[in-house]
């Protein structure tokens, strides 16, 4: 790749944040006797933001109830709500929580999430997706090939890893969560299994400027016949876990979980599971393909570095963008690389700065 | 090189010219690393931190060197926080390598860790998981254990795990030796490593701006009559450094709100109530 020098741009001014720096100002310390005790001082909230930060009082009126990201004083009678992130307020009725800026991802029933195998169990799967806790997969949550509908034996605990095993991809649902926020997974539905054919990414979890969000669609298909290189209807499959993580795959008729809607009822379900559900070797995927899905990743990596979320609308017109961007530069030479200057300008195209 | 102490009491300026209680020039950053779950950059003077966050996940702890303890939770235990301190080779004037069980950093890898086990609000998570915090010291000029508790509580705060308020941390010394046994020596704020090479310290770490005490280190022999003050002094320096830090998060999230990367919060008002 050739080196590119990037012009120096200056640096944002420096915030001046103790202005009355008279020479009467008594730096940090102050002796003369009046050492705040007891109770945190009401900090006055210098700036009018909405921005939260731990130990903030958010209100003392009694009416309130406190909900994430915030907390109370044990033992103390009053009824002081504190924030305990840093984030902002979010209001449901009387119930006050705190937004973190940037978290980790927490698990709620019903979420989209790919996941990798990190243990396999006797007769469960210990998967990462992200969370603080790994998730589990009970052998009793997967379909089997050919959709047969059986107990689970111990023939089948015996044959665990030929059906996942340790490091390979899995798109699943959230089932169930247990006390500690540890999730449940399950794969019994056709938009869910392995995943092969294509390249994971992760993201930053919820929050943080950008990420995924939750979205009445985390799984889509792309057509990527539009860039004129590409001959014929291919299309790309993208994943949107919730968690993050991010699967972006050559799309095969029937299959994948953007399928959803076409797919056959779970009456039929022998019908479509095949036999080759649990393989993890890669179809051939054309050059053009394999291109296009390098540029899809280069337009989610632009949009995160960009600060902006990542879902489905964003990602369609942001490749469409850098499919134009492309046929713009077409003498160049790499045109799939979409960070720095490059990612800025298809983030301000999106945008409409 | 031996301080010399004597001109303090001729013009009451220290040796970089700072009075008694004023605090270092402060620099701080959230976000450093894109792809860690918190991390920060942190200048007090000349010294250079940038903590590095992992975390809260669940990983074995057997093949890390760092110092583990676990939060103490009404029911039972909470996350646990595993501290590791790297000091740079090039950190310090002389050139040289740490191993990596040196006395000195495991203490201070526990006090950080139980300090901050404290702090976090740990059970929300469960006691399988772990909070990695990795402190990388880049340039070391005194105030180290203070200014590596800074680190991490604002990286803890980038992460987005919930705490009781920051833990801040401030040094603070005094004006003469011990050997001089002057009963009346003024205290010193936030001392460099030229003061702390000569004079007796403390580190003394608060829960935000209030008065409660999460932590004090005294490595060094002073009279009872001088311990008093230089507490309060440097309880009044933690004031400042929270002060500081909450300044740094608070521009960052202001920064995130302008750029439309997270909503408007909502604001709290008695005229919500009917």
């Amino acid at each position: 790749m050739p080196i590119t020098i990037l012009q120096p741009s200056l640096a944002p001014p420096p915030k001046l944040r103790n202005v009355d720096s008279d020479s009467d100002s008594e730096g940090g310390a102050d002796l003369e006797g009046d050492v705040a005790m007891g109770r945190p001082a009401k900090r006055a909230r210098t700036q009018d933001s909405s921005i939260m930060t731990p130990g903030e009082i958010i209100t003392d009126d009694p009416q309130w109830m406190r909900g994430h990201g915030t907390y109370i004083i044990p033992g103390a009678s009053s009824n002081t709500i504190l924030s305990s992130v840093a984030g902002t307020l979010a209001k449901t009725n009387k119930l006050l929580s705190v937004r973190p800026l940037r978290a980790r991802y927490t698990p709620e029933i019903g979420d989209l999430v790919v996941g990798r195998i990190v243990e396999v169990q006797a007769k469960r799967w210990r998967v990462d997706v992200g969370g603080t806790l790994l998730a589990q997969l009970p052998l009793s949550a997967i379909n089997l090939p050919g959709g047969i509908q059986r107990r689970r034996t111990e023939t089948d605990e015996l044959q665990i890893r030929t059906f996942f095993s340790e490091g390979e991809l899995l798109v699943a649902e959230v089932q169930q969560l247990y006390n500690d926020g540890a999730a449940v997974l399950h794969t019994r539905s056709l938009k869910y299994g392995k995943l092969r054919n294509g390249v994971f990414m992760s993201v930053t979890g919820t929050g943080g400027g950008g990420g995924v969000v939750r979205a009445r669609r985390q799984a889509f298909t792309l057509d990527i016949s539009g860039t004129d290189e590409v001959s014929g209807s291919e299309k790309i499959d993208v994943l949107l876990g919730v968690n993050g993580y991010i699967w972006i795959s050559k799309h095969i008729e029937g299959e994948g979980a953007a399928a959803e809607t076409s797919g056959p009822g779970i009456t039929r379900i022998e019908e479509s599971v095949g036999l080759n559900v649990y393989s993890s070797q890669n179809d051939i995927i054309p050059v053009d393909t394999m291109r296009e899905i390098a540029r899809v990743r280069g337009v989610i990596t632009a949009l995160v570095e960009n600060g902006l979320r990542v879902d489905e609308e964003m990602v369609i017109k942001g490749y469409a963008e850098a499919v134009e961007m492309a046929k713009e530069e077409r003498d160049s030479a790499d045109t799939l690389w979409l960070g720095g200057e490059r990612g800025k300008r298809l983030a301000n195209a999106l945008v409409g700065r | 090189m031996p301080l010399d102490t004597s001109t303090y009491n001729l013009a009451l300026l220290r040796v970089d010219g700072r009075r008694w209680n004023e605090l270092r020039q402060q620099k701080g950053q959230l976000g450093v690393q894109p792809s860690a779950d918190g991390s920060a950059y942190l200048e007090m003077g000349n010294t250079k931190i940038q903590c590095i966050i992992s975390g809260p996940n669940e990983r074995d702890l057997s093949k890390s060197t760092s110092s583990a303890s676990t939060a103490p939770t009404s029911n039972g235990a909470g996350a646990t926080v595993a501290v590791s301190i790297m000091i740079a080779p090039f950190a310090t004037v002389d050139r040289k390598r740490r191993g990596r069980n040196d006395k000195r950093l495991q203490e201070m890898q526990t006090t950080i860790a139980s300090g901050l086990a404290a702090t976090v609000q740990g059970q929300s998570y469960g006691p399988r998981s772990t909070i990695h915090i990795s402190l990388n010291v880049l340039s070391q000029d005194g105030s180290l254990l203070a200014c590596l508790i800074n680190a991490a509580s604002l990286a803890l705060v980038d992460a987005g795990v919930p705490m009781t308020d920051y833990l801040v941390a401030c040094t603070a010394g005094s004006t003469s030796s011990y050997a001089a046994a002057d009963e009346e020596a003024d205290p010193l704020l936030d001392l460099n490593t030229q003061e702390e090479q000569e004079l007796p310290f403390l580190t003394l770490a608060t829960l935000g701006a209030t008065d409660k005490v999460v932590a004090m280190v005294c490595e060094s022999r002073v009279q009872l009559t001088r311990l008093e003050g230089m507490m309060a002094t440097a309880a009044d320096g933690c004031k400042g450094v929270r002060d500081f830090l909450d300044g740094v998060v608070r521009d960052k999230g202001e920064l995130m709100v302008q750029e439309g990367a997270i909503g408007r919060g909502e604001v709290v008002s008695s005229m919500d109530l009917d």
